[in-house]
C-alpha cells in the first residue's frame, strides 16, 4: 500500500459528505429523510426550518439537510448551497398541478454557481400512490435529459415503503466518491 | 461547515482509525492548548476553540442567559436507539410529553436561580451504558432576526475524562424556524469497569453545551446524568 493509497483512504475517512433535499412542499423529504434512518414516519408535519441528520454510512460521513419547501421558505434555499456536494431534488409524482412549478424550481438551482459541482440525484416520490407519474415522465416533464450541467440521476421511489431510498443515496455517494475522493 | 464527532476511551483502544488519524487526533489534545475556565470568565466573549481547549467540565456558566438575543429555545430533546428502533426517552416543552420507560428528567425550576432553565438533571437505568447505536435529535426554535454561523459544541465527561465531544455548525437559521437535528452515532466504548464507576457514581457524568452564533457564545447549558435509576 503506498502512501497516496494511504492518503486517499485516509482522506475518505475524514471526509464528510453534505446532501442538500429540495423540493417543493409536501414532496416527502422529510419522511425520505426520516424513512432512510429507520424513524417512525406516523407524525410529520410540514417543515418551518430545517432538519439535519448526521450519521455514518458506509464509513462516510453523511449530512443530511432537509430544507422546508413552502414557497415563503425556498428563497432560504441559497443559504444552504455552500459545501454541497449532492443535491436530492424530490417530486410528488402525484402533484401533476405543480410539476412546472416543480421544473422551474429545479433549473433555477442547476443554475447556481455554489451547486455546480454537485450531483443531481431525482426522487420520484409517490410511486405508492394511484395516478402517480412515472419516472420515465417525470424524466421528460423536468427536461432532465437537457441538464449537462450536473451528474444526475432518477429514480422512482416511495418514502412509505422505503423502494429504492438506499439505491438513490447509494448512487448519490458513489458519484461524490468518483469525483472527489479521487486523487488523479 | 463542519461536523465533528470525537470519541475518547482512555484506556480502552481506540475502534478505529489508522496512524493518520490517530496523529490528528492526538494534535487535538495537545496539552500545552489546553486553557482553563477562569481564563473564559474573564473574557468578553468566548469563541467555538475556547472551548474545545477546556480539558474538563465547566463549574460556572460561560455567558449570561442574556447574551442569547436571538430567542433560540430548545424544545425537544428525544433519544433513541438504532439497533432496536425504540425511543428511549422523549421530552418536550410545552406541554411535557409522558416520560420514557428509561429515563427520568428534572428540570430545575426555581425562580430564584438565575440559572433555572439552563440545567438538566438525567436519571438513567444502567441499561443507557450498553446502547450502541443512538440518535439524538433536538429542536429548536429562533426568534425573528435570522441566525448565521450558528454552531454547537457539546462535550460529555465522567470525572475528569471526556468521553464524547460533539462540534456541529448547523450555518443558518431562518427566522421563525423550527429545526431539528440528530446526531446518529456509535456510543463510546466502555470497559466493565468504567460501566460500574459510572453507576456507582451518580451525577458525576456531566456535559457542557456550548452555543455560538458568530464564533460568539450565545448560550451555555449543562447536564447531569445517573445511571443507577429503576431496574432493568
Amino acid at each position: 500500500m503506498g502512501l497516496l493509497t494511504i492518503l486517499k483512504k485516509m482522506k475518505q475517512k475524514e471526509k464528510e459528505v453534505r446532501l442538500l433535499m429540495l423540493g417543493l412542499d409536501n414532496a416527502g423529504k422529510t419522511t425520505i429523510l426520516k424513512k432512510f434512518n429507520g424513524e417512525d414516519i406516523d407524525t410529520i408535519s410540514p417543515t418551518l426550518g430545517f432538519n439535519i441528520k448526521t450519521l455514518e454510512h458506509r464509513g462516510f460521513k453523511l449530512n443530511v439537510w432537509d430544507v422546508g419547501g413552502q414557497r415563503s421558505l425556498r428563497s432560504y434555499w441559497r443559504n444552504y448551497f455552500e459545501s454541497t456536494d449532492g443535491l436530492i431534488w424530490v417530486v410528488d409524482s402525484a402533484d401533476r398541478m405543480r410539476i412546472q412549478d416543480c421544473k422551474q424550481e429545479l433549473h433555477s438551482l442547476l443554475l447556481e454557481e455554489r451547486l455546480a459541482g454537485s450531483t443531481l440525484l431525482v426522487f420520484a416520490n409517490k410511486q405508492d400512490l394511484p395516478g402517480s407519474l412515472s419516472s420515465e415522465d417525470i424524466k421528460k416533464m423536468l427536461d432532465l435529459d437537457n441538464i449537462k450541467s450536473h451528474h444526475w440521476r432518477i429514480l422512482p421511489c416511495s418514502a412509505v415503503t422505503g423502494e429504492h431510498l438506499l439505491e438513490g443515496i447509494d448512487w448519490t455517494i458513489d458519484d461524490i466518491a468518483s469525483r472527489i475522493f479521487t486523487m488523479d | 461547515m463542519s461536523s465533528d464527532v470525537r470519541s475518547a476511551s482512555a484506556g480502552g483502544k481506540k475502534k478505529q482509525g489508522g496512524f493518520l488519524s490517530r496523529q490528528a487526533k492526538a494534535k487535538q489534545l495537545d496539552p500545552k492548548e489546553v486553557v482553563y475556565e477562569a481564563d473564559l470568565l474573564r473574557k468578553d466573549h468566548v469563541s467555538p476553540d475556547d472551548v474545545l481547549r477546556l480539558n474538563k467540565v465547566t463549574e460556572k456558566y460561560l455567558c449570561p442567559t442574556e447574551a442569547n438575543v436571538y430567542g433560540i429555545d430548545f424544545t425537544r430533546f428525544k433519544l433513541r436507539d438504532l439497533d432496536t428502533g425504540t425511543v428511549l426517552f422523549e421530552v418536550a416543552k410545552p406541554p411535557p410529553s409522558e416520560e420514557g420507560e428509561d429515563g427520568d428528567v428534572d428540570q430545575c425550576i426555581d425562580d430564584g436561580d438565575p440559572n433555572a432553565g439552563r440545567f438538566v438533571r438525567y436519571q438513567f437505568t444502567s441499561h443507557f451504558l450498553k446502547l450502541k447505536t443512538v440518535g439524538a435529535t433536538v429542536e429548536f426554535i429562533v426568534g425573528d432576526k435570522p441566525v448565521t454561523k450558528f454552531r454547537m459544541v457539546e462535550k460529555h465527561y465522567f470525572r475528569e475524562r471526556m468521553l464524547k465531544c460533539f462540534d456541529f455548525e448547523f450555518g443558518f437559521c431562518i427566522p421563525h424556524s423550527r429545526n431539528t437535528v440528530e446526531h446518529i452515532y456509535e456510543f463510546p466504548t466502555l470497559s466493565p469497569e468504567e460501566i460500574k464507576d459510572m453507576i456507582d457514581h451518580p451525577y458525576e457524568t456531566r456535559s457542557d453545551s456550548f452555543y455560538f452564533v458568530e464564533d460568539k457564545l450565545i448560550m451555555h447549558n449543562k447536564a447531569d446524568y445517573a445511571y443507577n435509576g429503576g431496574t432493568v
